[in-house]
């Protein structure tokens, strides 16, 4: 393996990635610790404020609403998400016709823009016009305003949100599933265990590592949470939808409060960290039971 | 024999739930703009007047060359600079190469919100907000790319590379024409996925572009969307959404395959 | 098999260089041209062009030591961030002619536009065209005139005349009550399915701070005659118009005479009998000749307002006004230019080019516009309602001011949370709060 004629050829290649680094994470993780001290709208000269933004930020009601609004999504999404992908991915694991076409059709919302699923959804979820109120008029039940009423907007975003993904975990399912010893389930019928003891104490641990996968990619999913409700409904009624993303955006580039959008950046970010290492501790201690 | 039809009805109105908004979306665009309050699938005629409408006001034309150069410039970037830094971490002995991976490792779990207000005041200071560079250069490099190349380098012998360095390659040669042509599926994961993040992106672009000119499709769509610009016309948004996602299911259509598994192994070395 | 794979990549990548630098250049020319001329931005709807390119020849052809260059400002979100990305880069105009009033307090603080009054002439010109309330109002707060104003589009009852004489309204409603009543008589659920399907009129009920510029402020403009929302570092909207205001719109929701669901996200609601008012500007007239079905009639008044009140009825007049950038070498000569494009028969070609209203005063009772008003008689009542507009206060921090009564607006009006007296008391502290 030595090769000692190697010398600078090593660093040449990864010189770009080095370059890049500095740049684009280094520098701006730097200058947004930087930022945080600071009031500045572009246009006027930078101003040392200590520590206001904190100041600020603990007293800021929108701050905690965006927090609140992102969990309430989270804590929607992920389990539906779960739930719904892992049972069509045990449906499509097992032998059956036009796999592939099934698979492809519940995939496609993954590979469409947000911004079109946005739209399409925001005509589904219409008061008056909407294809859901006319479902439910027509069987006799009374319309729902899906995003007009503040408690139901935000899981009405987090149900598109599991729609538009659900196509990508039933795949990830599937792979994790396919890896679970076939010996097992033979043994497993063996001892004459049912559908539900099967699942349980065989397929659920087998994919345990894929079901962490999921949790936390869909975790991070729901923390960078902007086109749907900047497109629907702009983070109202009653700042229901306002998402942390939707929220730095509009701090930083309606108002242009740099200074303060950096330090929400900061703190959302640590936020995020602490969520999702909460998350892995949970499931490997689960998994090591 | 009627469990197993039940059963596929059940999975065939699955299939459909998640299909039929895309289908209405088609034939609405279709449809004269009085007919939109109905969400049933057949108009009574077929009309282009909503597409021309989006043509006549917006340069969605020339947004969707955009949206080209943007998304194939970021592919060739992240292959070229991802496989290269994939390489000297997989197969090169250098000191500093468990830090650089470690690095590489930490970026991933960074949450781009933290970046993002410092990342657009570095492109003001640039002078790159409204030019392109402003949309490609940040995301030249991506640690995901990097990892998958690396794994995947690490499965191709040994005795390849030496065969090549015996035959005098220096290993910028090595890469690109030993690796490469071996490492098809990982070049074609990397890039299918990078391509579809980069031509769905839209928080980027509304943030570092303004110039009508130089906006990609998501972009220039969702503020078609959201601003006056429609005129209140519904055809007309969904006509820009169809267009918006006409080039991306075409694609798909074709490398149904190669999507699902660029995803799901994506999903698995994350 | 392999290599041609590769061969294949390296063409692409080839092929895609060039193309991508093809591009790049394409870029850098449309950056370069006419250095030594005045650069002039207009407004980029087609009217403006149109408007601004014709003065620019008249003007270069009359006057050839002062040359200007005309280009709309680049198409983009909106022209507010255009400018804001300009002035960040250093890349503004000499003059532009699309400024939003409520943005120069701001731009004024940071030092990037030049003081007016500071020409000699313009005081005197100032005062010639415009009424002193228009000449206070544009004056920022440290004593300077950053702008010259310009145009206005006011905001106005437009409604839908077949419905109202439907209902046995003559006219259209012009005081609350008024219209609380036409509301409840409009209000319908015409297919019998338990719900209402045509409302009085409707309002976004996305929390976007310029929304308010077409519902709260116009309504609070017209209930206090013009009244101020803050001056320098104090707060003026914490009186009983404003409460009275909220009282109007809070009941119109209670009452669902207008609709919580965004009819934004339909068809054109208006012009489908929908919702029979709407407060907007002049722009509506060319889109509804566009699109209105046949038979559809309607027309513009002035905003409702309480009962009991007397004496002209003010609104927000949208104005746009026209500003020099200190990246201008020679604010004197732009200065001669923007007097020649805003002189009397330049004002009339402006109107009948684009039909915005100058603010200029006396402008409907002036024989030398007469003409225009008698063969577009659909621009009258703006031209009426002319004399009583208003703009924005001075202020920097005007969009957040307009963000925290958006807020208050929302809890209050919408969805009842709130009395009215306890929102507008909320919102003031709030406003206090971040006023320098």
């Amino acid at each position: 393996m030595a090769r000692k004629y190697v010398h600078l050829t090593p660093y040449f290649l990864v010189m770009p990635y080095i370059v890049h680094f500095f740049v684009f994470i280094a520098f701006p993780v730097l200058f947004s610790f930087f930022l945080m001290f600071h009031k500045w709208n572009i246009i006027s000269p930078m101003e040392f404020i200590g520590l206001h933004n904190f100041y600020r930020l603990i007293n800021d009601r929108l701050f905690f609403r965006s927090i609140f609004n992102t969990l309430i999504f989270l804590v929607i999404h992920v389990p539906l998400q779960i739930v719904v992908a892992l049972f069509f991915a045990e449906i499509l694991n097992q032998k059956i016709r036009l796999r592939g076409f099934f698979r492809a059709a519940f995939f496609l919302p993954v590979i469409v823009s947000g911004v079109v699923v946005t739209m399409l959804w925001e005509q589904l979820y219409g008061f008056d016009t909407g294809l859901l109120n006319r479902m439910l008029v027509s069987v006799g039940l009374p319309k729902v305003g899906w995003l007009i009423r503040p408690e139901l907007a935000m899981p009405s975003i987090a149900i598109m949100a599991t729609w538009k993904n659900v196509g990508l975990y039933i795949v990830l399912f599937l792979v994790g599933l396919q890896s679970v010893p076939p010996q097992y389930y033979e043994a497993a019928d063996l001892e004459g265990a049912n559908r539900w003891q099967k699942f349980f104490y065989i397929t659920l641990p087998g994919i345990n590592p894929t079901v962490l996968m999921v949790l936390i990619l869909s975790t991070i999913g729901g923390f960078s949470l902007f086109i749907e409700p900047y497109i629907m409904t702009g983070g109202g009624p009653l700042n229901s939808t306002l998402s942390a993303v939707l929220y730095i955006y509009k701090q930083g580039f309606f108002y242009y409060h740099m200074g303060y959008a950096a330090t929400l950046g900061f703190c959302f970010a640590i936020i995020i960290l602490l969520v999702i290492a909460l998350q892995k501790r949970f499931i490997e201690r689960e998994s090591g039971n | 024999m009627i469990r197993r039809a039940i059963f596929y009805l059940f999975l065939l109105m699955g299939a459909l739930l998640f299909m039929y908004p895309f289908l209405w979306m088609l034939s609405a665009s279709l449809a004269p703009e009085t007919e939109l309050g109905d969400l049933v699938l057949l108009p009574s005629e077929i009309t282009l007047q909503s597409y021309s409408q989006v043509i006549d006001k917006i340069p969605i034309g020339r947004a969707f060359l955009n949206s080209l150069i943007v998304s194939l410039s970021i592919v060739a970037g992240v292959l070229v600079f991802g496989s290269m830094v994939g390489y000297a971490l997989s197969r090169l002995r250098f000191k500093g190469r468990q830090l650089l991976f470690f690095i590489i490792i930490f970026t991933m779990t960074l949450p781009f919100q933290i970046t993002l207000i410092p990342q657009y005041i570095l492109m003001v200071e640039f002078g790159w907000v409204d030019t392109y560079l402003a949309l490609i250069i940040p995301y030249l490099m991506n640690a995901l790319a990097i990892i998958m190349f690396r794994q995947y380098f690490m499965s191709i012998p040994q005795d390849l590379i030496d065969a090549a360095r015996i035959d005098g390659c220096n290993e910028l040669q090595i890469l690109f024409r030993i690796l490469w042509p071996n490492s098809i599926p990982a070049l074609l994961t990397v890039g299918i996925i990078t391509f579809m993040a980069s031509w769905n992106e839209v928080l980027w672009p509304l943030i570092v572009i303004r110039n009508e000119d130089l906006m990609t499709m998501p972009q220039l769509v969702t503020l078609f969307a959201v601003g006056g610009r429609a005129e209140s016309q519904l055809g007309a948004k969904l006509a820009s959404a169809t267009m918006l996602a006409l080039p991306i299911v075409i694609a798909y259509i074709f490398f149904q395959r190669y999507f699902i598994q660029s995803m799901a192994t994506s999903g698995m070395k994350e | 098999m392999r290599n041609t794979h590769i061969n294949f990549l390296y063409r692409f990548l080839r092929v895609f260089l060039l193309i991508a630098v093809l591009a790049g250049i394409q870029c850098d020319e449309n950056n370069r041209s006419g250095r030594d001329a005045l650069l002039y931005w207009s407004a980029n709807n087609p009217d403006e062009i149109h408007f601004a390119r014709e003065m620019v020849k008249n003007w270069n052809e009359s006057d050839p030591k002062i040359q200007v260059v005309h280009q709309p400002v680049p198409e983009g979100r909106s022209s507010e961030e255009i400018i804001l990305a300009a002035v960040v880069g250093k890349t503004t105009p000499d003059i532009y002619s699309n400024m939003w009033q409520g943005d120069v307090e701001a731009y004024a603080q940071a030092n990037v536009l030049i003081p007016l009054d500071t020409i000699t002439g313009f005081l005197n010109f100032m005062t010639a065209r415009c009424d002193s309330e228009t000449i206070a109002e544009v004056t920022s707060l440290d004593g300077h005139i950053y702008q010259v104003p310009w145009k206005i589009n006011p905001i106005m009852l437009l409604y839908n005349e077949n419905i109202f004489e439907n209902i046995g309204f003559q006219d259209p409603p012009d005081t609350y009550s008024d219209f609380l009543e036409a509301a409840a008589r409009i209000q319908k659920d015409s297919d019998g399915d338990g719900y209402i399907d045509r409302w009085i009129g409707y309002c976004e009920v996305l929390v976007v701070w310029y929304q308010r510029f077409f519902d709260f402020y116009p309504l609070y403009l017209a209930a206090s005659g013009g009244g101020s929302l803050v001056k320098g570092s104090e707060v003026k909207f914490n009186n009983e118009y404003a409460v009275e205001v909220f009282r109007f719109l809070k009941t119109l929701y209670e009452k669902r005479y207008l609709p919580r669901e965004r009819l934004s996200a339909r068809s054109d609601a208006f012009l489908a009998g929908v919702i029979a008012t709407r407060f907007a500007g002049p722009w509506e007239i060319a889109h509804a000749e566009k699109f209105k079905p046949e038979g559809f009639k309607y027309s513009f008044q002035s905003m409702p307002v309480p009962d009991e009140q007397e004496g002209p009825v003010y609104t927000y007049g949208d104005p746009k006004n026209i500003v020099i950038f200190n990246t201008c070498k020679d604010p004197a000569r732009a200065w001669r230019f923007i007097r020649f494009m805003i002189e009397k028969e330049n004002d009339l070609k402006f109107l009948e080019i684009t039909s915005q209203i100058p603010r200029r005063r006396n402008l409907f009772h002036d024989e030398f516009f007469r003409n225009f008003f008698q063969q577009n008689p659909k621009m009258i009542p703006f031209a009426l309602q002319a004399e009583h507009v208003k703009g924005t206060d001075q202020s920097p921090v005007l969009k957040e001011i307009f963000d925290i009564i958006s807020q208050e607006y929302e809890a209050c009006v919408i969805y009842g949370t709130k009395s009215p007296e306890t929102a507008i008391a909320d919102a003031a502290r709030a406003v206090e709060l971040i006023l320098p």
